[in-house]
């Protein structure tokens, strides 16, 4: 009974962090209507320079808090809205996910340059101590959490249904013109809102640290508040009461878990089902979530979709990209960069280009951000190298179609809902199947899983040159069935679902058959790109899929355009060629790109200004104003031809 | 000639239709039905419950209580895209394009929900509307579903005015033009059902009148048109009956003669009226919007009827 109420106490002092997060995401989409990704980053910061100010400089707890919290995350919160969120306004509904992904590697980045890894760090307790109460100890850390997160939980609440300011921050969200014609500026009430959710990310990440057993760490932290999520999912997003009993009851029943069943598991299911838990409660809440009402909301993407090549122009331009590929095959057959054959890097390039072609077709297609290809790339790469002994055409085929099948399962729960939900899902997915599948030492063994080349009957495909030649063939033949899918009539639907809900179900089209078809294409591709970077590589690790590198490469897909194939292909190069050169900065790379492209939501090679600078994108005929007014120009009028058709 | 009680040719019925968005009675009781080849009108003050009554009847909106019958067949709790495929078309109060696409595209993603792939080589489909007709293109022109879905939507925007500007990115057009591509959109799917959304509003008199022809026609091939509409003269020109919506109630319902004079409907529009003034209510537009309610709260100002009503949980 003793042990019962021990893990109680513990449970509600976890969930009671975990409420914390949850309540800051819940204020800064309130607020601004953007789910802040880099929640779990910015307390991570928080709990390293807590951790910095009071056992590496001895600065007082006290002092160290208002620090941390009140002029770091504050400021930090109000900067980032000035300057990365305001100009958002407008733009296209997956860029903010995107900005705050990058906000999140950035800082993931420059903790990990700041603070190496290796170094071990705890954080001592702000209260240290305990007393026993109905036969248990009780810490006063805990204490402090569970108080601390019903104050900022009933402040809130207060805060926002009790007091002017707090209905114009609920207010500005729904209609920011309105609120600026009652005198109340918007964007101030939207900065409001990003300091107090900074502030809360802060206040949890600090308050969380000294209960990290094995001290702090920075994918740790940054990760801890995906129970945040699906507790702020639960509340739906703006419920804070909700979204504060689903975290008590999440780090109950985590906690729970840890203590009475994981006991009876192998030590290496332990670690997956740690990983797994909070994954699963998110797919709960997400699962259990009612739909989201189909809404007309009367909005006008006016954003300019790049020319789609026809099928001819694909042939040719395909033809010209495989001649240029087997020169470069003969030039560079003997070289090497860093003891990597060039080839070898070509062929990488080639396989992560087809990753970024899955997401052209299923974010910069039909808007689903999709935050897990990478993780069906390495269920693409584990199946082939178990199937058929590794290297076979039938592990391809298997690793498409399995791909294909999960990533269906994936998308299923999550199309009733708004395409946050299905980010948020990817992400969590991408997280449980890296941290409890791909980091357990049983399923790519300790060095590794190898794959082999392919081996065609009668046929070896053994050298680098026709390594790379097989996956650059696939390269293209996965860049025409791209374009091809996107002239076609399921193209068109692509657009069309991501550019009006309401209007693509009365038209008779069903969105939920759409988004998964997508998905499941999208995820088949990936598992494929997978499957040949194994090849490609010989042996594939745990590290070779990590859940950042995943986020960073979306990150560069959407920096150089995710909605051509020439973007797709620049994302790779530059992904394969900065891993090479600067691999502890690429994530820092990758988050300021993104945040300098901010609103071009078609990335560098929609930037009109460039294209005279790179001859081979074409720009497209004029822009909107002057193809509003050739509209009136020489085009029958309307009465026209009513009348005609009358 | 009204129609009271249900008959054989009524193609969409509406039944004690309710809706709440938290305190606020969007729609109380709201009954109308639409005959088969007629246009009904439903006209009322902004903030009546319009585009509410829209969106229950395509599937958009839930409602609290209350039916909806399509051809006969309940669809109250059917999913929009199932709607539409028995046969309801609509179009938006606030324009919802494919913006992305262009003009043609956008009436081929309406074309192709409705064509099923193994049908296009023998696609008879009629759109008598349309001079010279889309059938005979296609039988004489190009072969192969792609060139068969390009010229059809061309022979639809035609239909609608936009003979020529298929190709032009639909997010790129003045209102008034988008509104026909909306439209065109809507007829390519060849609805049983029409429900258009003040569809008047940013054409000028000469499309506007035009616009009504065009509606006239397709009523007489068979299709009810139900008309949302501030254009008083077009409305009272080609509707054959009108349904007066106020405060979420049907107020009044008759032919456009006995609404003119209707007492109930000239308070709601002008407060108590003469004759000359009743008579002013046919030119009228648009009427004027209802002032907030004390059931409003703070948001009273918006209208019920417009799309973003929802009303945020506490």
């Amino acid at each position: 009974m003793s042990n019962f109420l021990q893990f109680t106490v513990f449970g509600i002092m976890l969930g009671a962090g975990y409420a914390i997060a949850a309540t800051g995401l819940v204020v800064t989409y309130t607020t601004s209507g953007v789910f802040n990704f880099a929640q779990g980053a910015v307390g991570m910061i928080a709990a390293f320079g807590y951790w910095e100010l009071v056992s590496a400089h001895h600065v007082p707890v006290l002092a160290a808090l208002v620090i941390v919290l009140i002029l770091g995350a504050s400021i930090a919160g109000a900067f980032v809205e000035r300057v990365l969120m305001r100009r958002l306004h407008g733009a296209s509904a997956e860029r903010p996910v995107m900005v705050t992904l990058g906000l999140m590697v950035i800082l993931t980045g420059m903790a990990t340059i700041v603070w190496s890894p290796t170094t071990q760090r705890s954080v001592e307790p702000m209260i240290s101590g305990q007393f026993r109460l109905v036969g248990i100890n009780i810490q006063y850390q805990y204490v402090l959490i569970i108080a601390v997160a019903a104050a900022v939980a009933f402040g809130l609440r207060a805060l926002f249904y009790r007091t002017r300011t707090g209905f114009a921050l609920r207010a500005v969200v729904d209609d920011p013109e309105l609120l600026g014609m009652s005198g109340v500026s918007p964007n101030r009430m939207s900065q409001y809102g990003w300091m107090l959710g900074f502030m809360m990310a802060a206040l949890s990440g600090v308050l969380l640290a000294p209960t990290q057993t094995t001290g702090i760490s920075i994918p740790a932290l940054t990760l801890l508040v995906v129970s945040g999520y699906a507790a702020a999912i639960i509340g739906r997003l703006k419920n804070i009461p909700v979204a504060f009993a689903a975290a008590i009851g999440i780090g109950l029943a985590e906690n729970y878990i840890t203590n009475y069943i994981e006991p009876h598991l192998s030590s290496a299911l332990q670690t997956d089902v740690q990983a797994a838990v909070p994954m699963i409660f998110l797919f709960a809440a997400l699962v259990t979530l009612p739909s989201v009402r189909l809404r007309a909301v009367g909005r006008l993407t006016s954003l300019r979709a790049p020319r789609v090549a026809g099928g001819r122009e694909s042939l040719v331009a395909g033809g010209v990209f495989l001649a240029v590929a087997v020169v470069a095959m003969l030039v560079f057959a003997n070289s090497s960069w860093k003891g990597i054959t060039i080839l070898d890097l070509g062929a990488e390039v080639m396989a992560f280009g087809i990753i970024a072609l899955s997401l052209v077709l299923v974010t910069g297609y039909s808007g689903q951000v999709s935050l897990c290809q990478f993780t069906f790339m390495g269920i693409g790469a584990f199946i082939m190298g178990k199937v058929a002994g590794g290297g076979s055409v039938l592990g391809l085929l298997a690793a498409t179609a399995i791909c294909a099948a999960v990533g269906a399962l994936i998308a299923w729960p999550t199309v009733r809902l708004s395409d946050l939900y299905l980010a948020l899902a990817t992400f969590a997915f991408a997280d449980a199947v890296f941290y409890g599948f791909f980091s357990d030492g049983r399923i790519y063994g300790s060095g590794g899983l190898s794959i082999g080349r392919i081996v065609l009957p009668g046929l070896s495909l053994g050298s680098d040159k026709a390594e790379f030649l097989l996956v650059t063939v696939f390269f293209v033949l996965s860049a025409w069935l791209v374009l091809a899918i996107r002239r076609s009539l399921f193209g068109r639907r692509l657009v069309a679902v991501n550019d009006s809900p309401a209007a693509y179900a009365t038209v008779g089209l069903d969105i939920g058959f759409t988004k998964v078809a997508v998905f499941a294409i999208a995820a088949a591709m990936a598992g494929l790109a997978g499957a040949l970077y194994g090849t490609v590589q010989g042996t594939v690790g745990t590290t070779d899929f990590d859940l950042f590198s995943g986020i960073i490469f979306v990150l560069f897909v959407t920096i150089w355009s995710i909605r051509t194939v020439s973007g797709a292909f620049l994302a790779a190069l530059t992904y394969v060629a900065l891993n090479q050169i600067w691999p502890s900065s690429i994530g820092i790379f990758a988050g300021l790109g993104v945040i300098l492209i901010g609103r071009a939501a078609n990335g560098i090679l929609g930037i009109e200004a460039l294209h005279f600078r790179l001859p081979w994108v074409k720009a497209p005929a004029a822009p909107p104003e002057a193809l509003a007014m050739s509209t009136f120009s020489g085009a029958p009028t309307g009465s026209e031809g009513l009348s005609a058709a009358g | 000639m009204p129609p009271a009680e249900a008959t054989a040719t009524d193609v969409l019925t509406v039944e004690g239709v309710a809706v709440r968005f938290g305190g606020v009675a969007a729609l109380s009781d709201a009954n109308l039905r639409v005959r088969a080849g007629s246009v009904t009108g439903l006209i009322g003050p902004n903030g009546a419950g319009k585009t509410t009554l829209f969106n229950v009847i395509s599937g958009l909106q839930a409602p609290d209580r209350g039916t909806v019958q399509l051809n006969g067949t309940e669809i109250t709790h059917m999913r929009p895209h199932r709607r539409a495929r028995l046969g309801l078309a609509r179009t938006f109060q606030r324009l919802e394009l494919f913006g992305t696409l262009s003009a043609g595209e956008n009436v081929q993603v309406g074309l192709e929900s409705s064509v099923k792939w193994w049908q296009w080589r023998h696609v008879k489909r009629s759109f008598p509307w349309v001079k010279r007709g889309a059938a005979a293109t296609v039988e004489d022109g190009p072969s192969g579903p792609g060139s068969i879905a390009v010229a059809t939507a061309d022979r639809l925007l035609e239909g609608v005015g936009l003979g020529g500007l298929g190709a032009e990115q639909a997010s790129a057009m003045p209102t008034g033009l988008a509104r026909m591509v909306e439209l065109a959109r809507a007829l390519a799917m060849a609805p049983k059902v029409l429900l258009l959304d003040e569809p008047g509003s940013g054409l000028d008199d000469a499309e506007s009148q035009a616009l009504g022809e065009l509606l006239t026609t397709l009523a007489n091939g068979g299709m009810g048109v139900l008309l949302v509409e501030h254009d008083m003269e077009l409305v009272m020109r080609i509707c054959d009956y009108i349904y007066v919506l106020d405060f979420g109630d049907v107020i009044a319902s008759g032919t456009p003669e006995q609404i003119r004079k209707d007492p109930m409907v000239q308070a709601a529009y002008l407060g108590t009226v003469t004759d000359t003034e009743a008579d002013a209510v046919a030119e009228q537009s648009p009427p004027p919007a209802r002032s907030a309610t004390p059931e409003d709260g703070a948001g009273g100002a918006r209208g019920a009827d417009e799309e973003d009503d929802e009303v945020a949980e506490a």
